[in-house]
């Protein structure tokens, strides 16, 4: 049990063990996917544009995530979903500059997937295993690793000479080691709505950035010529 | 035993001794027989292994002391043979090396082998031996690519990629591995399948595929893929509908959805069209759908005509793969006014024996006629405008095939013109107007000025020259075809520049069509000039069918019919006519006009067998055989044999007669006829013997010493017919006998007026009067030897003529009573008072002595024996030969003359 309580089923108590073998590889193979993959030499616009691309993929799903999330939870009032809780991270981007918003970016998507991870580890014990939900914030965890490992080139492309922290800006993600079903449909809504804002405000960001940063470099770049 | 007690154990532990004893036991033998049986004499490195083709194979053969043997005695063989040498490397005493060059003929097995001692009965002792897999290591896969499908509003997580595999060796085992940045599965030889659990949309990719055997083992070319979205292939659009609006009768709007959201992969669209069952897609350019929309406005399309509508869809960039099309979304244009003319025609009907002509105006709807006509307004000549409803003038827009329409007949004098006008309509309005003008038939405008038909590309082309006149003002050609057999018409219009063109109606295989080009003058007809043709031809489905009209003897004539022009199938080029006659079998190839042959040199009387074969350019088909019998004879041979032997046995009956009737001299010599003494009546004359006095003119023909009855003297038969001879010899007969010697010639009436009493006379008699019964004897010599001076015969009452007084001198002559036809002579002389003319029916009829009473038959038959017996002396049949000459010069033996009635030959009538 990894500090939730665990609703159970009956009927598929017997497979439970292998689920969990098989969530947990899954898990390991996103990690490993997307920090296996290096970073290559792109256009800064389609880099960025790409990048935009998938966010927007991953907010447009985590809107629907999001709502089968609470439609899945039962009785579940709105009003919890707005419920603060100080150990899920705070959707806003900061930073003065584009490259600090862009590593608050990075940090943000990195401090997301272990809260991401924990949700859906929690819901794996309270939704039979055909629930989309499951599926759902799977997808998300991994479209979020992506999209993090892509924010990162980007950095590395547009701000080669700075260096990216080993951890998260906002410093180490604070889990609640222990928490009931109540508390665990909460902090799960509360997770995939921060989620979901901060999807929106990288979108927005990646925008501004590609407007900011690949022209000035693409000006850069033809000063340099001349 | 009970396990429970000590007695028990005991039992039981020895049996367990005994048994592991036993089975220690075999283990041992076992082990000494194997040792014994497999000694192991040494070894090769390395064991079964994979060479490349192409490349050295180095193996080393270490030798145990069991094998009692030195390097030096170790020798190497593949595949058989011992491989030199200069080859093999001595490691130390125990282990040599040798290399061997692999190639596809090397041997399977590698072996080493030692020498024996000479002793031995086996020269040699294989140490060891290895088993080699010959091979080449995996080629490079090229042509690596991947594709991810839609499943659901995702893209599924599998990835399927395909590849072209290098050679390999189907020996040696191969693996092939896919990988997908960090994911990897095995794949088949050519293709595979990787699943990423989530697809990476948005993500970088790296596809490749390993590639690996005993020999090797080769990556293929990274496939680098910044946005997995370019290798998608998603459903067709969703929803595909199309809206017809009113007014706007040549656009459609086609609407559709996106098979997947937009945010996970962004689309263009394509999009085609047709109308219903002409196949021909158009597709919309692709400029014109490439942003994610989802609708567009097909235009200029036709008027009421039911189009189909398809569209597809792929990543926006264009990578990747188009989806299938969508299904079939159906939609009819609104109807507009037709915007083109009908085709307007006319079909002549010539008729028969009055100065006038019937048209029947025909058309077609307008190309261009927006909709369904619903009538036509028609003008004929300066009349007004009638309207000619129909019905069944749908255009069938899934074909462009046009249907006839009959619309009005009128009679028209040839010595008339005749205009008519046109105009086609449907709900909206009427069409442009068209025109027609017939000429007189007299002045009808020039033909082309020639005409022919030829086939290309399984169509049937039209080819003409205009007509002969400068400037014609031609400005356009109605090429129209007729089905011969049917009679189906159609036409077609060709702008005036053309010379050439497609027949461009459904014209059927092997079909005759009567083709006729019409010049046309300003709508007026000119004058059409015809052909016919064939779209294809081919061998005719049967052949004619043969009789015999006439059979001879060698020859026969057949005849056939003309193949009926349904089964005809093309142009006959000739007629083949075989027949087998004597085994063999003979043809004969006669022109397609011919119907009837004789075929000669048939066998007479035999069966033969015949049959006719018609050919086309495109082969010849056989008619059914028949059979028939020839004659043994021709036709009138038989008669003209029958006839020609009767006419052969008639000429030679008359022949035979005619000879017999010349030479009945000759007959009488071989059948001399015998007088009968009982016919003589010369008895009755004796009186007047002395007192008759003989004429002048019978003493000019005295020198007659024999009459002959002649009964073919044609002057003496006059026009009398041959038939009447008997009767009229009896009526001269008669007549005689009541006028007396010296009658009437054979015209003098006399002869016919007494002829009918004498009806009844014996013909017996009458035959006999050919034969001379008696001679008159002549006293003038024979052949100028006039004896000088006769002595008196005691034998003869007839006065002899004088010697010397040959001009003067009276013959004296014995007129015998007989019938015999010697009388002839006597009457002759009488007669006629010719001395050449002589009259055969001056023979005694016995019919005139036998009218007299039988007492004085007696009588006269006792005086004429009496008489005969002193007067006569009747010549022997020899003596008939002898000349007069030689009578009178033996006077001595026969003096005077003697009475003879040898026939007289005319040649021998020689004056003195």
């Amino acid at each position: 049990m990894s500090g939730h309580v665990k609703n159970m089923y009956p009927q598929l108590s017997i497979s439970q063990a292998a689920r969990t073998l098989l969530s947990l590889l899954l898990v390991a193979a996103i990690d490993s996917m997307n920090a296996g993959i290096a970073c290559r030499n792109q256009q800064c616009e389609s880099h960025i544009q790409r990048s935009s691309k998938l966010t927007r993929l991953i907010h447009m799903e985590s809107v629907d995530l999001l709502k089968i999330y609470k439609a899945s939870q039962g009785d579940l009032s709105e009003l919890f979903c707005q419920m603060p809780i100080n150990i899920v991270p705070n959707p806003n981007i900061s930073g003065l500059d584009p490259s600090e918003r862009m590593l608050s970016i990075y940090s943000h998507c990195k401090a997301f997937l272990p809260h991401l991870k924990r949700v859906t580890e929690q819901q794996r014990d309270l939704q039979p295993p055909s629930s989309p939900l499951l599926n759902n914030l799977t997808t998300a965890q991994y479209r979020t690793s992506g999209l993090a490992n892509q924010i990162k080139c980007i950095y590395q492309t547009l701000f080669p000479n700075l260096p990216i922290p080993l951890e998260p800006v906002d410093g180490p993600t604070s889990i609640h080691p222990s928490q009931n079903v109540f508390q665990q449909k909460v902090y799960g809504c509360v997770v995939l709505k921060n989620f979901k804002e901060l999807l929106s405000q990288i979108r927005h960001e990646l925008r501004t950035i590609k407007n900011q940063m690949c022209k000035s470099r693409t000006f850069a770049y033809t000063n340099a010529l001349f | 035993p009970n396990p429970c007690t000590s007695d028990g154990i005991k039992c039981i532990m020895d049996q367990s001794s005994y048994r592991l004893l036993q089975i220690l036991s075999l283990a041992c033998l076992a082990c000494r027989l194997t040792s014994s049986s497999f000694k192991n004499y040494g070894t090769i490195i390395p064991q079964s292994p994979t060479v490349e083709i192409g490349k050295e194979f180095t193996a080393t053969c270490v030798v145990y002391e069991a094998a009692k043997a030195t390097v030096d005695d170790i020798y190497w063989t593949s595949g058989g043979v011992i491989v030199p040498k200069e080859q093999y490397t001595k490691i130390n005493d125990s282990a040599v090396n040798v290399t061997i060059p692999i190639t596809r003929e090397t041997g399977k097995w590698l072996l080493c082998k030692k020498n024996e001692s000479p002793s031995s009965l086996n020269k040699s002792k294989t140490i060891h031996g290895i088993e080699l897999t010959k091979g080449y290591p995996p080629e490079k896969p090229e042509n690596l690519s991947c594709m991810a499908v839609q499943f659901d509003q995702q893209i599924s997580s599998n990835v399927t990629c395909t590849w072209q595999p290098g050679k390999m060796d189907e020996k040696i085992s191969t693996t092939f591995t896919l990988f997908g940045s960090n994911y990897s599965t095995k794949a088949q030889r050519s293709s595979g399948c990787i699943y990423f659990g989530n697809f990476p949309n948005y993500m970088e990719l790296d596809i490749w595929v390993d590639v690996e055997n005993n020999l090797g083992k080769v990556r293929s070319d990274v496939l680098f893929i910044i946005d997995p979205n370019e290798m998608v292939k998603t459903n067709p659009p969703l929803d595909v509908n199309i809206i017809s609006e009113k007014n706007f009768s040549r656009t459609l709007l086609v609407s559709w959805k996106h098979p997947i959201h937009e945010t996970v992969v962004k689309l263009k669209y394509n999009l085609r069209f047709c109308t219903v069952g002409s196949g021909d897609w158009t597709e919309v350019p692709p400029n014109d759908t490439e942003s994610s929309k989802e609708s567009f406005r097909l235009q200029y399309l036709k008027p009421d005509m039911e189009h189909v509508v398809q569209v597809r869809c792929m990543h926006h960039t264009g990578y990747g793969y188009w989806s299938d099309w969508s299904a079939n979304s159906t939609a009819r244009t609104p109807e507009d006014k037709p915007t083109s003319k009908p085709d307007l025609w006319r079909v002549v009907i010539p008729s028969q024996g009055k100065s006038e002509r019937r048209v029947e105006v025909i058309c077609k709807d307008p190309v261009e006629s927006n909709g369904r006509i619903r009538g036509y307004n028609i003008k004929i000549q300066d009349g007004a405008w009638e309207v000619v409803p129909v019905n069944g003038s749908e255009l069938n827009s899934r074909s462009q095939e046009r249907k006839m329409i009959p619309l009005y007949q009128i009679p028209l004098s040839d010595k008339r013109r005749g205009s008519i006008e046109l105009k086609a309509w449907n709900s909206v309005g009427e069409s442009p107007r068209a025109s027609l003008g017939i000429p007189k038939l007299a002045h009808e405008p020039p033909p082309v000025a020639s005409l022919s038909c030829f086939n290309q590309d399984r169509r049937l082309w039209v080819e003409w020259q205009p007509p002969n006149v400068e400037a014609t003002g031609v400005t356009e050609y109605v090429l129209e075809w007729v089905s011969v057999s049917d009679g189906a018409i159609d036409w077609q219009r060709e702008p005036r520049h053309n010379r050439k063109a497609p027949i461009k109606g459904t014209l059927q295989r092997f079909k005759l069509y009567s083709i006729s080009v019409y010049p046309m003058y300003s709508g007026w007809t000119g004058k059409p000039l015809t052909t016919a043709c064939f779209l294809e031809q081919g061998a005719p489905l049967e052949g004619p069918s043969v009789k015999v009209r006439r059979t001879g003897k060698s020859n026969a004539e057949v005849e056939w019919m003309e193949i009926p022009l349904d089964k005809r199938r093309g142009f006959i080029t000739n007629y083949t006519i075989f027949y087998i006659t004597g085994g063999k079998e003979h043809s004969i190839v006669v022109s397609p006009d011919t119907y009837s042959y004789t075929v000669e040199g048939l066998a007479s009387n035999s069966k033969q067998v015949v049959r006719i074969m018609a050919s086309t350019v495109q082969g010849s088909t056989n008619g059914s055989d028949l059979s028939f019998n020839t004659l043994m004879y021709a036709p009138g041979q038989m008669e003209a044999t029958v006839v020609s032997v009767c006419i052969g046995i008639l000429f030679v009956i008359v022949l035979t007669v005619s000879l017999c009737m010349y030479k009945i001299d000759l007959i009488k010599k071989i059948w001399p006829p015998v007088p009968d003494p009982s016919n003589s009546t010369i008895a009755n004359w004796s009186p007047d013997f002395p007192t008759k006095a003989v004429s002048p003119k019978e003493s000019v023909l005295g020198d007659v010493s024999v009459v002959e009855v002649d009964v073919f003297d044609r002057k003496s038969l006059c026009e009398e017919d041959k038939a009447g001879l008997p009767l009229k010899k009896d009526k001269y007969l008669s007549e005689e006998h009541s006028s007396g010697i010296g009658g009437s010639s054979c015209m003098s009436t006399p002869r016919q007026s007494v002829s009918d009493s004498e009806e009844g006379g014996d013909s017996g008699q009458t035959t006999t009067s050919t034969v001379q019964y008696s001679s008159v004897v002549a006293s003038n010599g024979y052949k100028g030897q006039s004896p000088c001076t006769l002595p008196q015969s005691p034998c003869t009452l007839l006065q002899t003529p004088q010697c010397g007084s040959s001009q003067s001198q009276t013959p004296s002559f014995a007129r015998s009573e007989s019938t015999q036809p010697l009388l002839d002579s006597e009457e002759s002389q009488e007669g006629s008072g010719q001395s050449h003319q002589r009259n055969p029916y001056f023979s005694r009829s016995p019919v005139a002595s036998e009218s007299r009473d039988p007492g004085d038959r007696n009588q006269l038959e006792m005086e004429e024996q009496g008489l005969a017996s002193l007067r006569f002396c009747p010549l022997e049949e020899g003596s008939q030969q002898t000349t007069p000459t030689d009578e009178g010069q033996s006077p001595d033996e026969q003096p005077g003359p003697v009475p003879s009635y040898m026939p007289q030959l005319r040649g021998h009538r020689q004056p003195c």
